[in-house]
């Protein structure tokens, strides 16, 4: 039995995004995909987002950026990445080859910078789409100050739109009372698709040294000790949206996939899980096709938000 | 890829080895590369810990290949408590490992604390490429100083600790200048501040020798893509340590 997994989005929109399954790999957790694309078959997955970039190349924050905890990590990278040039000039063309949709996931220091970072990725081939990151915990300016607010959210929103083609999800952050506004105010404002969630401010300490574990004290935990944080969210998001929903947060394996999709999202994205099994993503995917010939679920769409419906 | 235990046992002091049955994957490895092993079957602790390849030998199971650590936190107690027989996950060979050059004899290696694990595996190579080797080791006491009768007997071993427990009363460092003259290429694995005292050696000395270092820095992946391994060479830009190094030319460091 045949399960269709696959999922558009920007529905009717000049550049639909199609992904053949719903399981994308998280920002920030697989590079730009071109060491792995040499040892595995980054085509079968639903779609890859590409390490968070800025206008400019960034060397990152000091040492310690991560640490292990209980079932998860905590990290700083702050933003080391190629910059917006290199993405275009060096990764597109290499993700032209393939047939897994690639977004760039974008973070401006100012609202005029998210508008320039998508007029240099629109029409640019290799890249499908975006992902708007108004929610990193890691960096000065921008990021998550624009997360936390419904006005400046749809602000950062209406200045990709008014400057790319492209198809693209907003990346929303945990850090906040209620994420409803958030969610309201980017969707209104013209975003195709939202991207829950980024990593939850956090700390650990070094009682040895007698000192934060991370240089910059604090970072952003992820991995399974934040999944079900990371569902609440979702279960709240799928409450208001009128786009997809995609979820990250822990999402290890099928079951915590399954959950998700029944939590409302329409694909999952896997992040700190690929640290500690490369085909972490890979496994997902089967779990879920396995789960769905299981229970004779022919369409995902059909348990999308079942955990939502009241009987 | 999964591996069996073969044999464990603690070696000297807090220092533990490990021996595996080597995969077809691993056959590949060079000195200085390393391989991600993962603890435990479920989610805590949660991330890989890296290893260099410290021995590699041919037994009646077939090829095996050996881990020497330190135990220091919950990855390496749950790695130090596996038996033969039990299963243990890995990944590898990673990164980029010793270069040593060709046509070239004298050979100094140079390691600090649990920095001899990747230098021992390298010895034994190139003792059997006919090579001459010196190994300096360093250590706070005599109990961190890797056993000179489980080297081959070619090498010239010399010792520093900090406490004059054994060999000269001091660091790695000073045996280090003492026979930088000799060598015609060195190669090194320790502490970050040893690779910066050996830098200024080989600044003040005024001698072109090529000095490998096996860096270490915080890892969560091994594969190039969390950034967290992330060294700051001295001319600018970044670069990681688990797909460009570990093996970094040290003038390129500091
Ligand atoms: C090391 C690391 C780097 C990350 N870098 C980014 C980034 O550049 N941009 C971004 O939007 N999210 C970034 N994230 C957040 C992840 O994409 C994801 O939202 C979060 O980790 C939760 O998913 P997980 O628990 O599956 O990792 C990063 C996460 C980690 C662990
Ligand atoms: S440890 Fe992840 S990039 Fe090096």
């Amino acid at each position: 039995m045949a399960v269709d997994l696959s999922l558009t989005i920007g529905q009717g929109s000049k550049q639909e995004l199609i992904l053949r399954n719903p399981v994308m790999v998280a920002s920030g957790t697989f590079s730009n995909g071109l060491e792995f694309a040499k040892r595995f078959d980054v085509d079968a997955l639903g779609a890859l987002v590409s390490k968070g970039t800025t206008l400019h190349p960034r060397r990152g924050n000091p040492q310690p950026r991560t640490g292990e905890t209980a079932s998860g990590m905590i990290n700083s990278i702050g933003f080391q990445n190629i910059g917006v040039g290199a993405v275009v000039s060096e990764a597109a063309p290499v993700w032209s080859r393939w047939q897994v949709p690639v977004l760039v996931n974008i973070m401006g220091e100012t609202i005029a910078e998210y508008g320039q970072l998508a007029e240099r990725l629109d029409g640019v081939r290799g890249i499908a789409g975006l992902e708007v990151n108004i929610s990193c915990p890691n960096v000065a300016a921008g990021g998550m100050e624009y997360g936390q607010d419904p006005e400046q959210a749809a602000a950062v929103v209406r200045e990709v739109r008014r400057h790319t083609s492209l198809p693209f999800t907003v990346k929303v952050t945990p850090s906040v009372s209620d994420i409803r506004p958030i969610v309201v105010a980017v969707q209104e404002a013209g975003a195709d698709a939202i991207t829950v969630m980024n990593t939850i401010p956090a700390m650990a300490i070094d009682i040895k040294r007698r000192k934060p574990v991370l240089a910059t004290t604090f970072g952003g935990l992820s991995g399974p000790a934040i999944k079900p944080v990371a569902l609440r969210m979702v279960f709240l998001t799928a409450s208001v949206s009128t786009v997809p929903v995609l979820a990250a947060g822990g999402v290890s394996n099928g079951t915590d996939a399954i959950e998700f999709f029944m939590a409302g999202a329409s694909a999952v994205q896997v992040g700190t899980a690929t640290f500690r099994d490369p085909e972490a993503a890979w496994k997902v995917l089967a779990g879920i096709t396995e789960w769905c010939e299981q229970e004779g679920v022919t369409s995902l769409s059909d348990i999308v938000g079942a955990a939502r419906r009241k009987d | 890829m999964t591996t069996e235990v073969t044999e464990s046992a603690r070696l000297y002091g807090n220092t533990h080895i490990v021996w595996l049955t080597m995969p077809p994957e691993l056959h590949s490895a060079t000195p200085g590369q390393f391989v991600m092993t993962y603890a435990g079957e479920n989610s805590d602790p949660l991330l890989g810990r890296a290893f260099s390849i410290a021995r590699v030998r041919t037994s009646d199971a077939g090829r095996e290949f050996a881990l020497l650590f330190d135990i220091v936190g919950r990855g390496t107690e749950w790695l130090s408590r596996r038996a033969p027989g039990d299963a243990v996950r890995v990944v590898g060979p990673l990164g980029r490992g010793f270069e040593p050059r060709e046509r070239v004899q004298r050979m100094l290696l140079v390691g600090g604390g649990i920095g001899v694990a990747p230098l021992v595996w390298l010895a034994d190579r190139l003792i059997e490429d006919g090579r001459e080797v010196t190994l300096a080791l360093g250590g706070r006491t005599a109990a961190q100083i890797f056993p000179a009768h489980l080297l081959p007997s070619d090498v010239e071993i010399v010792v520093a600790t900090e406490d004059g427990s054994l060999g000269t009363r001091g660091l790695v460092t000073a045996p280090f200048e003492e026979l930088l003259p000799w060598c015609d290429q060195a190669f090194a694995c320790g502490p970050n501040p040893m690779f910066e005292a050996m830098h200024g050696v080989v600044r003040h000395s005024g001698l072109r020798k090529p000095v490998q270092a096996l860096v270490e820095e915080q890892m969560a992946c091994g594969m190039g893509i969390c950034y967290s391994c992330a060294v700051f060479p001295r001319r600018g830009g970044v670069r990681l340590v688990c797909t460009d190094g570990p093996m970094f030319d040290l003038r390129d460091l500091y």
